[in-house]
C-alpha cells in the first residue's frame, strides 16, 4: 500500500523553501515529487526594473551563502556586453573571493554532511576551521556574508602586503587542519558507512538529468565550468577536477574534501603572481544592444546568467539559473528507493541551502492513514537509532 | 573539435534549417532554428556531438513574439539554440523526451510566459502558487506588478 508523506514547504528565512511530497511503501520511498516557488521573490522581472550598478545588490541577494559567485556571473556577463576589460589585479582579488567563498561553503557542507550522519563532533571541527575563512573574507571585504566587492570593471577594494600575509598564513593552517578531512575514512569507518550507498545516481542518470557541481562529479562526470569553459583567471592557474565514481553520498563528501585542497592551492597560486596595478576601470552607464551567456562555477554547481540589453541603463532580460534548480531532478532520482531515514541526508548532499534548518515533516502511517508531524530533527534521531548497530558494510572504500 | 569546425558541420547537417549561425566570443555558439526544426535540432547536436547537458532555457517577450534559447553545454563549448514563436499562437514542441533534464525550466517557461509546451510530459505549474490568477504571465513585458493596498487590521492610527 503506498502513502504519500508531504515535506515542507514553509521556512521564512530560507531563500527556497521546497515542498518534497513522497510516495512510501512502509519504509521505501518510491516517488518523489517536487513543488517550488513558496518563496520566489520575482528577482528576474525586479532586474528588469534596475539599473547596471544596481543590480549587482540585487543578484548578490539571491543567495546567503555563494552570494560571490552571482555577482561575479553577472559582472563578467555585464563587462563583456560593455566591452569593458577590467585591470588584472581586479580580476585576481575578485576570483580570490570566489575561492575563499568556494572554500567556506564547502566546509559549511562537510559540517552538515557530519552532523546529518550523526558525526557531531566532526560538525564541530569543520565549522571551527570555517571560521578562519570567514575572518579572512571579512578582512578582504568588510563583510562575512555579502562581501559586495564586485563592481563593473572590477573591484571595490585593494589587498595589501600586510593582508596577503594574513591570507597564506590563515590557508596555512586551514591546509594542515584539513588533512584530517583527508583521514577521516581510516579513522572513522561508521561514518564511511554511514554514507556508503546512500542516494544512489548512476553516471547515465546524473548526464541524462543534466546535475551539476558536486553533485555530478560524485557519480564520475568531470564537468566544471572553470576548466570547460575557463573565465578570466583559470587557464592560468594549475588545478584538477575532482571526481569521484562512487555514486553516492560518500562520494559527495570525497569530491568536496578535495575541491577544498584544490581551492588552497589556486588561493596561494592567486596571492604568489598577484598583478600590480589598478583594481577597476570606470564603467559606462548604458550597454548597446547584444547578449551573452555567463558561466559561473559556483560551489553548488555551475552557475548561468543570460543577459540581454538594449541600449539603456537597465537590462531587457537577466535570466538567472542557479545550480541547485539544476540539481532537483536529480534529487528525486537519489531519494527513489532509498529510505524516509535517509531523507536528510540525501537532501543535504546536494547542498540545497535548506538542508541546515530544522523542517516539519508529516508521516502518515501505512496501516491506518494516521497523520503524525515529525521534526527534522527527531527523524535525524530515529536515522540515528536505526543505523547504530547496523554491521559495516563491505564494499564501503574511503578511498585515502 | 574548435568552434569553428563545429560550426562547419552544423551548417551542413542542418542545411536549410539553420537560419543564423553566429559566433560572438569563444565557446559561444547562437544558432537559429524554426520552432518546427527545434526537436530535430536538438537532438542532432545531442546524438551527433555530443551536448548532453542542457544549462538552462531561457525565454524573452520581444512584443510580437517570444524568443527562447536552449543553453546547451559540453566540455568543449556551448551551443544556444534561438527559436522564435508568434505571441498570437506561443506553441513548441517539448524537448523532456530528448534531455530528460529540461522538464523544471520547461515548466517554469509555461508558468512565467504563459506559452504552451506541447506533448510536455508534467505541465503542472512550478513556480507560481496555486491561487494565481489565470492569465497573468509574470516575465511578459505587458505585465505590471501592483502591490495590493495594505489592510492594517483596527486601521492606522
Amino acid at each position: 500500500m503506498k502513502f504519500q508523506i508531504p515535506i515542507g514547504p514553509q521556512h521564512p528565512a530560507l531563500k527556497e523553501p521546497i515542498s518534497l511530497r513522497m510516495t512510501v511503501e512502509g519504509e521505501i520511498i518510491r516517488d518523489a515529487d517536487i513543488r517550488l516557488g513558496y518563496n520566489h521573490r520575482g528577482v528576474e522581472k525586479l532586474a528588469e526594473e534596475r539599473n547596471w550598478t544596481q543590480n549587482i545588490y540585487l543578484t548578490e541577494r539571491i543567495c546567503g551563502i555563494c552570494s560571490h559567485s552571482h555577482t561575479t556571473c553577472y559582472v563578467q556577463g555585464v563587462e563583456k556586453l560593455m566591452e569593458l576589460a577590467p585591470p588584472r589585479r581586479g580580476l585576481y582579488i575578485r576570483y580570490l573571493v570566489g575561492e575563499l567563498e568556494r572554500v567556506h561553503s564547502h566546509l559549511l557542507w562537510l559540517g552538515v554532511a557530519g552532523h546529518e550522519a550523526g558525526f557531531d563532533s566532526f560538525f564541530m571541527y569543520v565549522w571551527r576551521d570555517r571560521e578562519i575563512v570567514m575572518d579572512l573574507l571579512e578582512m578582504i571585504s568588510g563583510n562575512r556574508v555579502h562581501y559586495a566587492i564586485n563592481a563593473i570593471g572590477g573591484v571595490r577594494r585593494d589587498i595589501d602586503d600586510a593582508l596577503t600575509a594574513k591570507i597564506l598564513e590563515g590557508i596555512a593552517t586551514l591546509k594542515k587542519r584539513s588533512e584530517y578531512y583527508l583521514q577521516l575514512g581510516a579513522n572513522e569507518p561508521s561514518f564511511v558507512a554511514r554514507l556508503a550507498g546512500v542516494g544512489k545516481l548512476p553516471k547515465e542518470r546524473a548526464i541524462a538529468l543534466c546535475a551539476v557541481g558536486p553533485t555530478t562529479r560524485a557519480s564520475g562526470v568531470a564537468i566544471d565550468v572553470r576548466k570547460d569553459d575557463p573565465y578570466a583567471v583559470y587557464d592560468e592557474l594549475d588545478f584538477k577536477v575532482a571526481t569521484a565514481d562512487t555514486c553516492d553520498v560518500l562520494g559527495r563528501v570525497v569530491v568536496r574534501v578535495l575541491e577544498v585542497f584544490e581551492s588552497y592551492k589556486m588561493i596561494e597560486q592567486m596571492l604568489h603572481s598577484l598583478p600590480d596595478g589598478p583594481v577597476a576601470v570606470k564603467a559606462p552607464r548604458k550597454a548597446k544592444p547584444n547578449e551573452v551567456v555567463s558561466r559561473y562555477e559556483a560551489p553548488r554547481g555551475e552557475n548561468i546568467h543570460y543577459i540581454k540589453s538594449n541600449g539603456s541603463d537597465k537590462p531587457e532580460r537577466l535570466k538567472v539559473r542557479a545550480p541547485t534548480l539544476g540539481n532537483y531532478p536529480a534529487t528525486v532520482e537519489m531519494l527513489k528507493n532509498g529510505f524516509i531515514a535517509d531523507i536528510p541526508l540525501i537532501f543535504a548532499a546536494i547542498d540545497p541551502c535548506i538542508c541546515c534548518a530544522e523542517r516539519a515533516v508529516t508521516l502518515v502511517n501505512a496501516r491506518n492513514g494516521e497523520e503524525s508531524i515529525t521534526s527534522f530533527g527527531d527523524l535525524r534521531r530515529r536515522a540515528l537509532a536505526g543505523h547504530h548497530n547496523a554491521p559495516l558494510k563491505g564494499n564501503a572504500v574511503w578511498p585515502f | 573539435m574548435t568552434d569553428d569546425e563545429l560550426i562547419e558541420k552544423i551548417r551542413k547537417d542542418l542545411a536549410g534549417q539553420a537560419l543564423e549561425v553566429l559566433h560572438p566570443d569563444r565557446r559561444r555558439i547562437f544558432l537559429k532554428v524554426a520552432p518546427e526544426a527545434l526537436v530535430s535540432a536538438v537532438r542532432l547536436l545531442r546524438d551527433a556531438y555530443g551536448f548532453t547537458h542542457l544549462s538552462t532555457i531561457s525565454g524573452v517577450d520581444k512584443g510580437e513574439t517570444f524568443e527562447i534559447l536552449y543553453h546547451l553545454a559540453t566540455t568543449d563549448t556551448t551551443v544556444h539554440v534561438r527559436t522564435e514563436i508568434p505571441k498570437s499562437h506561443p506553441h513548441v514542441e517539448s524537448i523532456t523526451p530528448i534531455i530528460p533534464g529540461a522538464i523544471l525550466y520547461e515548466r517554469e517557461l509555461q508558468d512565467m510566459f504563459g506559452l504552451s509546451i506541447d506533448h510536455i510530459p508534467d505541465p503542472r505549474p512550478l513556480v507560481l502558487p496555486d491561487g494565481w490568477p489565470a492569465g497573468n504571465y509574470p516575465l511578459r513585458k505587458d505585465w505590471k506588478f501592483e502591490r495590493p493596498e495594505e489592510i492594517i487590521p483596527g486601521g492606522k492610527s
